[in-house]
């Protein structure tokens, strides 16, 4: 099926072009969530853009040979559990209290730095991959879903 | 029937809505002044404090993660139920001449 083999030859040297700057974005809107506009669901959604447009511009088939369905899942599974993780550090004065903040041994650094905000940028990382990694695997799954009755 | 009965209370609701939303009987647009001291009062308190309590300079960030975490866990609660239950319906429920 010529369908499977993704879009023309332009599209795929531009897709794999753009592919590694909108991931290298998508990074950089996670990782700087406390700094500058943008977060986890932002920087996610943008890093599940650079999976789609794998996905639309290569074709299901090359898709399928890379993406695995249990490693997904599992990912999805694991952002949930660091961001409880996270928010369970301070446990011991309140659920969400932000200990690494007050008096971590780590990120806490001046604000406005990388390593500052306690527990922030870790519950950015967390709900980074679960977006991207849910993102991703629901749109193989629309893609996967049936053909057109062939 | 049913259709325009529907229909006018659909209409009755968007005028109620428009009455309350009108600044001279209900909701004001774009506080200023005493007004943003005395209806903005939260957000007053989340701009002076954000900073020195949670430490991330994006006030959103520290509201969304810190303040209100419970809404965000929440958020992403409803983030992995949509992500299950799209990926549990789209699945082979028939074995019909795969590929």
């Amino acid at each position: 099926m010529s369908s499977e083999r993704g879009m023309s030859l332009i599209v795929k040297t531009t897709a794999r072009a753009t592919i590694p700057l909108i991931g290298i974005f998508g990074a950089y809107v996670v990782s700087h969530g406390h700094l500058t506009p943008g977060g986890g669901f932002q920087g996610g959604a943008t890093i599940a853009g650079a999976g789609i447009l794998f996905l639309i511009a290569f074709g299901f088939g090359e898709m399928e040979k890379r993406y695995s369905h249990g490693l997904y899942s599992a990912l999805e599974g694991l952002g949930g559990l660091a961001f409880l993780g996270a928010a369970m550090l301070g446990l011991g004065v309140a659920f969400f209290y932000n200990t690494l903040w007050h008096n971590g041994p780590l990120f806490n650094g001046r604000p406005g730095t990388l390593l500052s905000a306690g527990y922030l940028p870790i519950m950015n990382l967390a709900v980074g991959l679960k977006v991207f990694t849910g993102l991703v695997s629901a749109m193989v799954a629309i893609a996967a879903y049936r053909r057109w009755g062939e | 029937m049913k259709r325009t009965l529907g229909a006018l209370s659909l209409l009755f609701l968007l005028g109620v809505l428009l009455t309350v939303a009108s600044p001279s009987n209900g909701v004001k647009f774009g506080p200023g002044g005493s007004e943003w001291t005395k209806y903005r009062y939260t957000d007053e308190y989340y701009i002076e404090h954000g900073v020195e309590e949670v430490g991330g300079t994006n006030i959103v960030t520290d509201i969304v993660f810190d303040y209100r975490g419970y809404d965000t866990l929440g958020e992403a609660t409803v983030l992995f139920t949509a992500i299950a239950g799209a990926v549990a319906l789209l699945r082979p429920w028939r074995r019909d001449g795969d590929e």
